[in-house]
């Protein structure tokens, strides 16, 4: 660990005096692919149900607690009434600990609950089973909060929502990396309630991320990273399927900020030589790319109609660009514009965009 | 770094003693790698291959629910990186400097007037309808109205890298010196017993300028979200150039949860790639093309801890002499787990107009204990050649250990051969740690 480290982990030790209680999120380790162990019950409750004990016979006090905080479990002393083994009490070890705001008081109180525990507690857990989760269904049964979940509104009633997942809207099954975006467009504060923006910043953040996300957890294989392996080598074949999936994350001076670091390849030069000649693409080198106007043959300018984003990719340079060179205002090359261009545009938007103004210098046009 | 360590531990130092968080979550990697870069190209010469070992420390602090008088749900998030260039200084980060580093996200967040209004300060993510994850330095502001309406308004600079650069250089997809937007919403909830039942309308506006107040990017947008069924989903958007006056995105999507273990969804995208690139760029008054993609898949859990999917989508993009191209996308993959054992294949096409590939994955991780092994190979054979080799292959193998308290370390090597380079290596090693603390107590 570096001194940022120690300075953070000193400052933040001293401010709160706490101590780690769990070593990871659940689901989710250092070295990422291991799941947390899921705590499971040491106790059998249909035995005593069936024998007509009642909850509160052993879970004592539970129907006046106004919190979560005290568990309510029997003593052993509790068992012994019964039991003559002197078998120790459930433990509580393996409880997770409550996260949710709660009144079982308040609850219990109500005409259609009193007195009926399984309103809530549809399943109770089972010597060796996990313990059984109370969905969210269980709750809005009564309480319709239906405005408070679009608006990611979780506390006060959930203390936080550490290893919740969804488990109808916006439930992460099937495809769900492929299908995410389409859904957190329209709710993105409903993402937020479980997710802060470090976990969006592991994909969503390449102007200044350390590394992609495979480089950085190669261990990782199950996870669907994006750029896995060695994508620089099919990433012109990706942009030129789908540029818009490139320029999404990446504007052109990322692309700019590699290529012009390698062989920004002159004309003449072969396929091959030296290893690296793709950064002037083939096509560029055939003949009739833009070297022979007059006979019509020049066919860069319907490969740029059909991806200016990879044009972009060497050639942004605003007026040091080599297209202004033939398409400015009476330049050789002609009107470059496509012929939406024009009924889209007027000649006074020359005024509202000063790169117009690079191929339409005033007086020109 | 030093203005990143400064800040981070001015941020700790807010969390004191008189804002106590209920959870902080901190997760530190340091890690150190080896491998080559091509260097120094000039025209017409190949450039020489260096070697390069940067060592790097990526650092996340999470601060929830801190306690204080003013706001709800008040969080304090950091997420940043530094890294020292031992031998040659590589040239992806940005600068030229052996010592360099960022910050990926450092804001301060909370609720104010009763959960009414979310605020957010800081470098953020902005990620509702047109915005398309805008990453920002500035403010966003989210409003919880009466009768399910939300509005949401944002200001700030796009974020430019490494703290360095000026406009012209960003790597910024929006690029431009100021960025201002939001989105107003509406959601109809429909009873029906889940929560999430309902429809969810929105309308959102997009506009970025460069230094000279010259428009950068002008995009009006509208989505969708619309939950019937408990496994029936269907969203929607549409995205609108202002300033070029042509639609630039929209999509649909359907996905249909068919019986609890099969996932079923279809899906037609437009994209007017052109409509990305800034309108201050020279080259974005060239091209009025698009793409469709329409197509779909499916994820079908089977017994035994195997799961399989996949995807298919048929690809419109221009093609010779004003044509059409038809292209293809396929991915499919087979999952297997059981106990500490997991493994997977994956097949991948992709069939475009001016190239194509088609390759596979196979990848396994073993867990013994508390240590691991994981075993990942790919390869890729393209239609034509690309710099003169048609295909790509590359193995990583890693192993690792859990150790006391949230450690873990790891070692990771990979070697391979693809078009970029005849041969190719890398190693890394790299010590992490990840910890949840509970700082205050239910009551």
């Amino acid at each position: 660990m570096n001194r940022s480290l120690a300075i953070l982990f000193a400052a933040a030790l001293a401010a709160t005096g706490c101590r780690a209680q769990k070593a990871a999120k659940p689901g989710e380790t250092a070295a990422h692919g291991a799941k947390a162990a899921v705590p499971t019950s040491d106790f059998t409750h249909q035995i005593h149900l069936d024998q007509g004990i009642g909850c509160t016979d052993c879970h004592e006090g539970i129907d006046k607690a106004t919190t979560l905080t005290k568990r309510h479990l029997p003593p052993s002393a509790k068992c012994a009434e019964c039991h003559t083994d002197n078998r120790p009490a459930p433990s509580t070890e393996n409880i997770p600990p409550p996260r949710l705001t709660f009144s079982h008081a308040q609850h219990v109180s109500q005409k259609q609950i009193a007195g009926k525990c399984d309103f809530c507690h549809k399943k109770l857990p089972e010597m060796g089973e996990p313990y059984p989760k109370l969905s969210m269904e269980t709750c809005t049964q009564c309480h319709k909060h239906q405005q408070d979940f679009a608006y990611g509104r979780c506390r006060p009633c959930h203390l936080d929502l550490k290893g919740y997942k969804p488990e109808v809207a916006y439930a992460h099954e099937g495809d769900w990396l492929r299908n995410h975006g389409a859904q957190a467009r329209p709710s993105a504060e409903s993402c937020a309630a479980c997710h802060d923006q470090t976990y969006c910043g592991k994909c969503h953040g390449p102007t200044t991320t350390a590394a992609r996300p495979s480089v950085i957890w190669p261990e990782d294989v199950q996870a669907s990273f994006i750029h896995r392996g060695d994508y620089v080598s099919r990433h012109t074949v990706e942009a030129d399927a789908n540029p818009s999936s490139c320029q999404k994350c990446h504007g052109p001076q990322f692309c700019q900020a590699c290529h012009a670091q390698l062989n920004r390849a002159q004309n003449g030069q072969q396929e091959g030589v030296g290893g690296f000649q793709f950064i002037r693409p083939p096509s560029h080198n055939a003949s009739g790319w833009a070297n022979n106007p007059a006979a019509g043959n020049n066919f860069h300018g319907e490969q740029a109609r059909a991806n200016i984003n990879s044009c972009a990719a060497c050639h942004d340079q605003g007026a040091q660009a080599v297209c202004v060179l033939c398409h400015q205002h009476g330049g050789i090359g002609g009107n470059p514009h496509p012929p939406t261009f024009l009924s889209n545009h007027s000649r006074g938007d020359i005024n509202k965009n000063n790169m117009c103004k690079i191929c339409h210098p005033p007086g020109t046009f | 770094m030093r203005k990143t360590t400064a800040l981070l531990a001015a941020v700790a130092a807010m969390a004191g003693p008189a804002a106590r968080a209920d959870t902080v979550d901190v997760s530190s990697t340091t890690m150190l790698t080896l491998g080559q870069q091509p260097l120094d190209g000039q025209p017409n010469q190949a450039p020489s291959l260096g070697t390069v070992v940067p060592v790097f420390e990526l650092l996340n602090i999470a601060a929830h629910n801190v306690t204080n008088p003013v706001a709800q749900n008040l969080e304090i998030v950091v997420s940043g990186w530094g890294s020292y260039n031992f031998d040659t200084i590589r040239w992806d980060n940005g600068v030229s400097t052996r010592l360099t580093g960022d910050l990926v996200n450092a804001y301060i967040g909370g609720r104010l007037f009763n959960n009414t209004v979310q605020l957010r300060l800081g470098r953020e993510f902005i990620m509702g309808g047109v915005a398309r994850g805008l990453q920002l330095d500035g403010g966003e502001a989210i409003a919880m109205l009466p009768f399910g309406l939300r509005a949401s308004g944002y200001v700030g600079v796009p974020v430019t890298q490494r703290f360095t650069g000026v406009v012209p250089t960003s790597w910024n997809p929006q690029a431009g010196s100021l960025a201002y937007g939001g989105r107003l919403s509406y959601y109809l909830a429909l009873p029906g017993g889940f929560s999430g039942r309902g429809l969810d309308l929105g309308a959102s506006v997009n506009w970025v300028n460069d230094g000279s107040n010259m428009p950068v990017r002008q995009e009006v947008g509208a989505d969708a979200r619309l939950m019937l069924l408990r496994n029936v989903i269907a969203t929607g958007f549409f995205a609108y150039s202002v300033y070029d006056e042509r639609i630039s995105e929209g999509s649909v999507v359907l996905d249909w949860r068919a019986i609890p273990r099969l996932d079923v969804n279809a899906d037609f995208r437009f994209t007017a790639p052109d409509l990305l690139l800034s309108r201050q760029s020279i080259l974005s008054v060239f091209s009025a093309s698009s793409r469709k993609f329409i197509g779909g898949g499916a994820t079908y859990e089977l017994a035994h801890g195997i799961g399989v999917g996949a995807n298919y989508h048929l690809v419109l993009e221009p093609g010779s002499e004003g044509g059409t191209y038809y292209g293809n996308e396929l991915d499919a993959k087979v999952d297997w787990h059981h106990e500490s054992t997991r493994a997977g294949a994956e097949f991948f096409l992709l069939d475009a107009f001016e190239n194509g590939y088609y390759g596979g994955r196979l990848f396994g991780r073993q867990d013994i204990g508390r240590f691991f092994g994981t075993a990942d190979v790919m390869t890729y054979f393209y239609r034509h050649n690309i710099n003169g080799q048609d295909y790509s292959v590359i193995g990583i193998l890693s192993a690792g250990v859990e150790l006391a308290k949230g450690f873990s370390a790891v070692v990771s090597g990979s070697a391979g051969a693809n078009p970029l380079f005849q041969e190719q290596y890398s190693l890394l090693v790299k010590l992490a740690y990840n910890a949840n603390y509970r700082v205050r107590e239910v009551k």
